[in-house]
């Protein structure tokens, strides 16, 4: 047997006399930690499902290059579409998270249950896999912001600061799309009713001025773009890329603060449904 | 103080009551045998006294801890094994015991030190490092096994350890948990359907049957309770109206004692006491009725002779339908598997 701290696993108000388990409180960030390990192993053991989240955005993005780019440059004034373009695929890659995939996985497969018989905090397990997602959002952006260079996105200002404001935002937008997949992945345990919440990313992002600026748009469109929140996002992702405006990313980041604060709200929801459940 | 304490459980899944106030006491150190088919309520009782559930009435409590209360402690003090081993097939054996240790408190050298102990205790040392995608089905419950015993849990919940395995992996973890009692004095609450398990390895047995406990003593106990060898005797179909003449027909005589009666799939089950002797006058008497009978065998109770007589049923049966049948000749499972023949 190995040696034993003699305080190990000392219950609360415990029983000084009664033999003791090793185990002890580990604390929420100790927990967290453990769990995004896990998540982040999970991600780089299938580098394919990483491949394949970033083949739709680079193909959408290749695509509205080459099917308006010349015109959007010539004759609306877009002075380089592939960086008024780039922020639309990194925003697309960041919503193919698949966080509520590993987790409906781990419901499914009953390692949800082995977890939750620890006395781990039940949130980390959660909020770990919310970590881990964000290790692929940032992953994908990286890979995305590269490509962009390497086929001539250019930043009007310093490339480091739009870079880094860039990937703030796309991690607050990614993460409250993963709580929104990780919500259905505790409501339903379904693995099909998670994999299909991408779904819900086509109005949210093509409801946007994702082709053209708004400014050019007109009718229901143009209304319909204007009360989604995503728009806003979108239009401040664009700002650090083109003339820095900070009304317009504050305005972003305020509205994927509030998505995220919605979709984290549903998160909770449906954790509490799935721990009362059992 | 009793190690876990159930009193009056109930648990219902909107129309359906799946545990029907269950009470129960385990005492420290003790091997508990809860024996019942499929879906009798035995893992619904597991998730509610590993405060994976809760119960929809009642209580339970583990080393005096409410499990509803204060399931935290509660998860410190024990450690389970599920009917299915839930692991994380992308990782590997050793990551997944690591990532339970450091979720139960354990670090450094405590930690290191407790997955090799436990590695070793299951005999997968040497494949701690393949993933676990690669282990097989008796590998994974070891693996299992081994996450459970990590922080040296001072209650072990085994739901069904061993369904599924084969032969040589199933004594491997009969002789785990047995060590387990006899080295760390921990208290094991196992949840089996398999007749033989719990007469092996238990202390005490529970017969559960449709949410119910129905028989609750040592398995030696709950044997002399029914009071009676059992002779089985195989019957064709079309044959079971005159052998149940014939038997009725020698009781009645006195030739063979009055003892229960029970139709069974493969033909008749009869409780007498000095079973070899009665059952040279069974035979006779069958014979002698023109009955057309096959195999007769007489043996000592088994816990399926307890089930049967506490549910009418047999448990494979029960398992097979997933219910109990009643005593009228409909139990569809030959008599007598694992059975000790005198």
């Amino acid at each position: 047997m190995s040696a034993v701290a003699p305080d190990a696993g000392r219950l609360p108000g415990g029983r000084s006399d009664e033999p003791q388990t090793l185990a002890a409180p580990a604390g929420l960030i100790s927990d967290i930690l453990a769990i995004t390990g896990r998540a982040i192993r999970g991600i780089l053991r299938e580098p394919e499902l990483f491949i394949f989240a970033l083949i739709i955005p680079v193909f959408f993005f290749v695509v509205q290059i080459g099917a308006l780019g010349d015109v959007a440059e010539q004759q609306l004034g877009i002075s380089n579409y592939a960086t008024f373009q780039l922020p639309i695929s990194i925003l697309f890659a960041a919503a193919s998270t698949s966080g509520g995939n590993a987790l409906v996985l781990d419901i499914a497969g009953g390692y949800w249950d082995k977890l939750s018989l620890t006395p781990a905090h039940r949130s980390s397990l959660v909020i770990g896999n919310l970590f881990g997602e964000m290790f692929a959002v940032l992953g994908y952006s990286l890979v995305l912001l590269l490509f962009g260079f390497a086929i001539g996105v250019r930043f009007a200002a310093n490339p480091v600061v739009g870079s880094l404001g860039l990937l703030a935002l796309t991690l607050l937008f990614g993460i409250g799309f993963a709580a929104v997949s990780i919500a259905v992945a505790l409501a339903t345990g379904s693995v099909r009713a998670t994999q299909s919440t991408f779904i819900i990313f086509f109005p949210l992002l093509f409801l946007t001025p994702s082709a053209l600026p708004r400014n050019l748009m007109t009718g229901w469109f143009e209304k319909a773009v204007s009360l989604n929140p995503m728009t806003y996002v979108v239009e401040a992702a664009r700002s650090f890329l083109f003339d820095f405006d900070a009304a317009v990313v504050f305005k972003g980041f305020l509205a994927a603060a509030l998505f995220s604060a919605l979709t984290f709200a549903l998160t909770a929801l449906a954790f509490r449904r799935r721990v009362r459940m059992g | 103080m009793s190690a876990i304490q159930a009193t009056d459980l109930v648990r219902r899944f909107g129309e359906v009551e799946a545990v029907r106030g269950v009470s129960l006491e385990v005492a420290e150190s003790e091997i508990y045998g809860f024996l019942g088919p499929n879906g009798a309520g035995k893992s619904t009782i597991v998730r509610i006294l590993t405060t994976l559930l809760q119960p929809t009435s009642g209580s339970g409590s583990v080393l005096g801890h409410d499990v509803v209360k204060e399931p935290t402690t509660v998860r410190r003090l024990i450690g389970v094994a599920l009917q299915e081993a839930g692991l994380d097939p992308k990782q590997t054996g050793r990551e997944l015991l690591t990532l339970q240790g450091k979720l139960y408190g354990l670090k450094g050298k405590v930690l290191t030190d407790q997955v090799a102990e436990v590695t070793e205790l299951v005999g997968l040392t040497d494949a701690i490092d393949r993933r676990i995608q690669t282990f097989s089905g008796g590998m994974k419950r070891r693996l299992d096994l081994a996450s459970a015993l990590l922080h040296r849990p001072r209650v072990l919940f085994l739901d069904e350890p061993t369904t599924g395995l084969d032969p040589l992996s199933r004594a491997l973890i009969w002789d785990r948990i047995r060590e387990l009692r006899e080295r760390f004095g921990a208290t094991i609450f196992l949840t089996t359907q398999y007749l033989e398990e719990a007469d092996e390895l238990a202390d005490r047995v529970a017969i559960i049957d449709h949410g119910r406990i129905v028989r609750q003593g040592t398995p030696a106990a709950l044997k002399a309770e029914v009071g009676a060898d059992v002779i089985d005797v195989a019957v064709e179909e079309r044959e079971t109206g005159a052998a149940r003449e014939a038997i009725t027909d020698l009781q009645a005589r006195g030739e063979l004692p009055e003892g229960e009666l029970r139709g069974t799939r493969a033909g008749y089950t009869l409780f007498v006491p000095d079973g070899p002797e009665n059952l040279a006058v069974l035979i006779r008497g069958l014979d002698k009725a023109g009955v057309r009978f096959g195999a007769v065998s007489v043996s000592r109770p088994t816990l399926d002779d307890v089930f049967l007589a506490a549910t009418g049923g047999r448990m494979a049966a029960a398992d097979a339908d997933g219910e109990s049948e009643d005593a009228q000749g409909r139990d569809r499972e030959p008599a007598g598997s694992g059975r000790r023949s005198s």
